[in-house]
C-alpha cells in the first residue's frame, strides 16, 4: 500500500459523504417539486446528521448501536473495496455483512414495528441477492476473472454485453435504496403504516449514524452502475446519475407493493432476464478487451 | 510410530465404549474428558506422524480378517434380527439382499493376502473432526442426556455412551483404511450405529425412523458392496486409493464409481435418500450434531471426495456437480420454511453436503480444495449450531424459532455462541462462506450449477439472518434461570473459538493440509496465494483479513464511542398505547385490557414448503442420478 492508495481511501473517506449527503439533498429537493411543493435546501440532509448527533442518545436496549456501528464500517469497507477493485464477489459478500446487521439491528430492539420491517428487509435479500451475483459472474465471463481491475482495464464497456443484467440492476437499485414501489422496510416518506419499519428504535445519534451509512450505500450502489461504463468514466458518471434519477421519478410515480408482489417480479422477471443475459454469454463467449 | 496410532485411534475408543458399558453413570463425566483428551492428543499425533501407507499382512492380517468377516456376520444377523422383532418388511428384504451379496463375494471374489491403512491428508483432516470435534460433542452428552432422560422417563445411557464412542472408533477407520472389503465393514457399522442412537426413545416414531435410516443406508451399502465385486472382479482392484490410478482409464471404471457415489449420496442423506436425516432428528441432539451433521455424514463425501481422479473432467463428473448443487438449492428452500430449528439444520446440513458434492463433481482443483475446506469447516459449525440448539431447547423448552425471541435476554453467552454458528455460516471473513465463495469462483465455468449455487446461497442467507434475528431481538419476557454446566458450556465455547481460529488460520490449513492433498489427487495444485491476508486464486481475491480488521474496529469504535453519547433506555414505540402501569410492552387494545404483540417470521410455507417441493425434488433428483447412472455405462 503506497501513498497513493491511501490518499486514495481518504478521499473516498470524506468525498463519498459529502457526494452521498448531495445526492440525498437533490433527492428530497426533486422529490418535493415533484409533489408541488418547494421542499428543503439542499443540504438538508446535513444538518439532519448534526441535528441528530446532538440529539439524546434513547435507546430500548444496549447493543442496537453496536449493529450501527458495523453497518457503517462495513458499508465503507465495501464501497473500499470497489474504488480499489477488488474481487466482485467478496464485495457483494461484504455488502451483505451491512446489510443484515441493519436487519438484526431492528430486530434486536424488539419492536413489532421493527421486527416487521426487518422481516420484510430479509424478503428483499431473497429478491436482489441472486441478480446481485449474477451481476458478478457476469462480469467473470466477459474478463475470465472477478477482480473488477479487468473491468476498469477494457476498452470496451461492460454494457455493451450486459444490457439486461444492466435492467435488472435498475431494480436492485430501487430495492437497496428503499425507494417506491419497493419501500416497505423502512422509507424516507411518511406514508408508512410501519411507522420508521426497521428503524422505528432508532433515534438521535444511532439514526445519524445510520444516516451517514446510507450517504456511502448512496456512493456504492451508484458505483455499482458505474461500472458498466468505464471506459469513459464521464458516460459512467452520467449513466449513474441517471440510474439515480429515474430511481427517484419512479419513487414519486409509484405506490408501494407488497413484498410478495416483489418477490414474484424478483424470482420470474429479474431472475429469468439475467440468466438469459448469462446464457448469451456463456453461448457467445465473448472477452472484454 | 504411525501404525501404533492407527491402531489406538480404532482400538481405544473401543476400549473407551466397553469402560462406558461396565463403569457406573457417576463415572461418565470423567470418562468423557478422558476420551475428549485422549481425541485431541492422539488425532494431533496422528497428524505429527505424517502421511503414508503401511499393509497389515502374514498372521496379523489372517487373524484381523477373521475379526472382520465375524462382524460381518454379526451385523446382518443384528439387522436380521431386529427388523424381524420389529415387523419391518423392507428392512429385512434389503438384509436379506446384502446377505445374498456377501454370501456371494465371499465365494466368488479372490482372497485379499494383504490390508493397508492409507494416511493421507485429507484422513488427517477428517480425523481431527472426528476425534476433537466428535469427543466434544460426548463431553457436550454428559451435561445434557440426564435432563434428557429426566423428561422423557428414560434410562439407556449405557447404550448411548456405548453406541457413541463405538461409531467414533468406526469412523476412524473408515477415514484411514484403504482395503474396500474392510472400509465397507466400518461403513455398515456406522449406519448400524446410527440406527440404534435414532431409535434411542424406543417409541414409535423413533424406531420407524431408525428403520428407515438403516433401509435407505442398506440401499446404499448395496451399491457399495455390488461396487466391490465389480471393482475386484472385472479389474483386480481392491483398495480405495487403487480406484483413481491402477485403472486404465476413467471411462473404464465409470460404472463401479457411480454406485460408491450412490453410496456416498444415500450415507449424506442427499435427494431422494434425504427423509432419513429428516426423520433422524428425533434422537437427542447430541447424536444430531455427531452423527447427523459433524461426522457420520462427511463419511458420504469423504467417499465421493476420494474418487475424484475417476471422474474428474469426465460426464459422470458433471453430473455429479449438477446434482449436488440441485440438492443445494432445493434443501436450502425447504430449509426457508421450517419453524423448526433442528429441522432447519437438518436441511443446511444436507444443502451443505450438496454443495461438497458439487464442488468435487466439477473436478478442478480449486473446486476439489474448497470441497475438502468445506467439509472441515461446515463440521465445526454445525456441532456448534446443534449443540447449541439442544442447549436452547433445555432453557426455553421449545425448539421453534419463533419461541426463541428474546434469548439474548435469558441465555447470553448461549446466545452469542449461537450466533457465532450462524454468522459462520453465511457471512464472510468465517471459513464457510470462504469455502462457498471458492466454489462458486469454481463452479463458474458451468451455467446451472452456478445459478444453482447462486440461488441456494441467496436462499441460505435469508433462513439464517431471520434466525439470527430472532435470537437477538430483546423481547423483555420474564427471564429464565440457565444452568451454565461446565460440560455443556465448555464444549460450546471450544468450538466457537474453533471456528474463529481456523477462520484465520485458514491459508495456514489449506497450505499444510489441502493444497499437497489435491495434488495427490489430481496432480495439480490450485493456484492459491496467501499474501497480505487474502485467499487469492487466479480469478478472485478473498480478503479475510480485512475483514477480521474492520470487525476489530468496530467493536472498537463502538465501545470508544459508547460513553460519547450517554444512553437513555426507554420502552418501545406502541403507538402511545403502551401498558404504561404494568411492563409498558404491550398494547392497550379497545376494551382497555391488554394485548401482547405478536410479530413471527416469514416462511414462505405456500411457496417452499415441504408439501410444495418434496415431490418435485424427489422426481428431479432421481432423474439426475439415473443420468450419472447412464452417463457411467456409456
Amino acid at each position: 500500500m503506497n501513498v497513493n492508495d491511501i490518499l486514495t481511501a481518504v478521499l473516498v473517506l470524506i468525498g463519498a459523504p459529502i457526494i452521498g449527503c448531495l445526492a440525498a439533498g437533490i433527492d428530497r429537493k426533486l422529490t418535493a417539486r415533484l409533489q408541488g411543493r418547494v421542499g428543503p435546501p439542499l443540504l438538508q440532509p446535513y444538518y439532519d446528521v448534526k441535528k441528530l448527533l446532538s440529539k439524546d442518545n434513547m435507546i430500548v436496549n444496549e447493543s442496537q448501536n453496536l449493529y450501527v456501528v458495523v453497518y457503517v464500517a462495513f458499508m465503507i469497507l465495501s464501497l473500499l473495496m470497489l474504488v480499489f477493485k477488488a474481487d466482485i464477489l467478496m464485495i457483494i459478500f461484504v455488502y451483505t455483512i451491512s446489510s443484515i446487521a441493519l436487519i438484526v439491528g431492528g430486530m434486536s430492539t424488539g419492536s413489532p414495528y421493527a421486527r416487521i420491517g426487518s422481516s420484510r428487509e430479509i424478503m428483499a435479500i431473497l429478491s436482489y441477492e441472486p441478480v446481485l451475483i449474477l451481476y458478478a459472474l457476469a462480469i467473470y465471463l466477459v474478463t475470465g476473472t472477478f477482480k473488477l481491475s479487468a473491468v476498469l482495464d477494457a476498452s470496451t464497456p461492460l454494457l455493451m454485453y450486459t444490457p439486461l443484467i444492466f435492467i435488472a440492476m435498475l431494480f436492485v437499485l430501487n430495492i437497496k435504496l428503499k425507494k417506491s414501489p419497493f419501500d416497505y422496510s423502512t422509507s424516507h416518506h411518511a406514508h408508512q403504516e410501519l411507522v420508521k419499519g426497521m428503524l422505528t428504535e432508532y433515534s438521535g445519534p444511532g439514526l445519524a449514524g445510520i444516516e451517514i451509512g446510507h450517504f456511502y450505500e448512496y456512493v456504492f450502489l451508484t458505483g455499482l452502475i458505474f461500472v458498466f461504463w468505464t471506459v469513459n468514466p464521464l458516460i459512467g458518471v452520467l449513466i449513474s446519475i441517471a440510474a439515480f434519477l429515474l430511481v427517484i421519478v419512479i419513487d414519486n410515480i409509484t405506490a408501494r407493493v407488497y413484498w410478495q408482489w416483489m418477490l414474484k417480479l424478483s424470482w420470474t422477471l429479474l431472475l429469468a432476464i439475467s440468466i438469459v443475459n448469462i446464457a448469451f454469454l456463456y453461448i457467445t463467449k465473448p472477452t472484454l478487451v | 510410530m504411525m501404525e501404533n496410532t492407527v491402531m489406538l485411534l480404532i482400538t481405544v475408543p473401543i476400549l473407551f465404549s466397553l469402560l462406558f458399558l461396565v463403569l457406573g453413570k457417576s463415572l461418565y463425566k470423567i470418562l468423557a474428558w478422558a476420551f475428549f483428551i485422549f481425541g485431541t492428543v492422539f488425532s494431533v499425533l496422528l497428524v505429527m506422524d505424517g502421511t503414508g501407507r503401511f499393509e497389515i499382512t502374514g498372521s496379523n492380517f489372517a487373524m484381523i480378517e477373521n475379526v472382520v468377516l465375524i462382524l460381518e456376520v454379526l451385523v446382518i444377523l443384528f439387522i436380521f434380527f431386529v427388523s424381524a422383532k420389529y415387523k419391518n418388511w423392507p428392512t429385512l428384504g434389503l438384509a436379506v439382499i446384502v446377505a445374498a451379496i456377501s454370501a456371494y463375494s465371499y465365494m466368488n471374489v479372490a482372497a485379499i493376502e494383504s490390508a493397508s491403512f492409507n494416511i493421507d491428508q485429507f484422513s488427517q483432516v477428517m480425523v481431527l473432526i472426528v476425534n476433537i470435534v466428535g469427543t466434544a460433542i460426548i463431553l457436550f452428552a454428559t451435561g445434557y442426556m440426564d435432563e434428557y432422560e429426566e423428561h422423557r422417563h428414560l434410562n439407556r445411557q449405557k447404550t448411548f455412551y456405548f453406541t457413541m464412542s463405538f461409531f467414533i472408533a468406526a469412523m476412524n477407520g473408515l477415514v484411514m483404511v484403504d482395503t474396500l472389503g474392510w472400509l465397507y465393514l466400518f461403513w455398515e457399522l456406522t449406519t448400524l450405529c446410527s440406527f440404534v442412537l435414532i431409535s434411542y426413545n424406543m417409541d414409535e416414531e423413533g424406531i420407524n425412523n431408525g428403520f428407515r435410516a438403516l433401509a435407505l443406508n442398506l440401499v446404499g451399502g448395496v451399491s457399495f458392496a455390488i461396487a466391490i465385486i465389480i471393482l475386484s472382479t472385472k479389474f483386480n482392484i481392491s483398495t480405495l486409493s487403487g480406484i483413481g490410478t491402477e485403472a486404465a482409464s476413467a471411462a473404464v471404471v465409470a460404472l463401479p464409481v457411480a454406485l460408491l457415489c450412490i453410496a456416498g449420496f444415500a450415507k449424506s442423506a442427499q435427494m431422494p435418500f434425504h427423509s432419513w436425516l429428516l426423520g433422524a432428528m428425533v434422537a437427542p441432539t447430541p447424536v444430531s450434531a455427531l452423527l447427523h451433521s459433524s461426522t457420520m455424514v462427511n463419511a458420504g463425501v469423504y467417499i465421493i471426495v476420494k474418487l475424484v481422479p475417476a471422474y474428474a473432467n469426465t460426464s459422470l463428473g458433471t453430473a455429479i456437480a449438477v446434482y449436488g448443487s440441485f440438492t443445494f438449492v432445493m434443501c436450502s428452500a425447504l430449509a426457508l420454511s421450517q419453524r423448526n430449528a433442528k429441522r432447519v439444520l437438518a436441511y443446511s446440513t444436507i444443502a451443505n453436503l450438496g454443495l461438497i458434492i458439487a464442488s468435487a463433481g466439477i473436478g478442478t482443483p480449486l473446486a476439489v480444495a474448497a470441497a475438502i475446506m468445506l467439509i472441515l469447516f461446515h463440521a465445526i459449525s454445525k456441532a456448534l449450531l446443534f449443540l447449541c440448539t439442544g442447549e436452547i431447547e433445555h432453557t426455553i423448552g421449545s425448539r421453534d424459532i419463533e419461541d426463541m425471541s428474546g434469548l439474548i435476554k435469558k441465555a447470553p453467552l448461549l446466545t452469542i455462541l449461537a450466533a457465532l454458528g450462524m454468522v459462520s455460516m453465511l457471512l464472510p471473513p468465517f471459513g464457510v462462506l470462504l469455502t462457498k465463495w471458492v466454489s462458486m469462483q469454481a463452479a463458474s465455468q458451468n451455467p446451472i450449477v452456478i445459478v444453482f449455487l447462486v440461488l441456494g446461497s441467496a436462499l441460505t442467507t435469508v433462513y439464517y439472518a431471520k434466525w439470527l434475528g430472532t435470537i437477538m431481538s430483546s423481547t423483555m419476557d420474564k427471564n429464565v434461570v440457565t444452568h451454565k454446566k461446565p460440560e455443556t458450556y465448555f464444549p460450546l465455547s471450544f468450538l466457537g473459538s474453533a471456528i474463529v481460529v481456523t477462520s484465520i488460520l485458514v491459508f495456514a490449513i489449506y497450505d499444510y493440509f489441502i493444497r499437497p492433498q489435491v495434488e495427490t489427487l489430481l496432480n495439480a495444485a490450485p493456484v492459491i496465494s496467501g499474501q497480505a491476508g487474502q485467499f487469492a486464486s487466479e480469478i478472485g481475491a478473498f480478503a479475510y483479513a480485512a475483514i477480521f480488521v474492520v470487525l476489530a474496529l468496530a467493536l472498537l469504535i463502538y465501545v470508544a464511542t459508547k460513553n460519547m453519547f450517554t444512553p437513555r433506555k426507554s420502552s418501545y414505540y406502541m403507538c402511545g398505547e403502551n401498558n404504561l402501569e404494568m411492563d409498558r410492552l404491550m398494547f392497550r387494545n379497545g376494551l382497555c385490557s391488554y394485548d401482547k404483540s405478536n410479530v413471527s417470521n416469514i416462511y414462505l410455507e405456500n411457496t417452499f414448503g415441504e408439501s410444495k417441493l418434496t415431490t418435485i425434488g424427489y422426481a428431479i433428483s432421481i432423474i439426475l442420478i439415473v443420468i450419472a447412472l447412464a452417463g457411467g455405462v456409456l
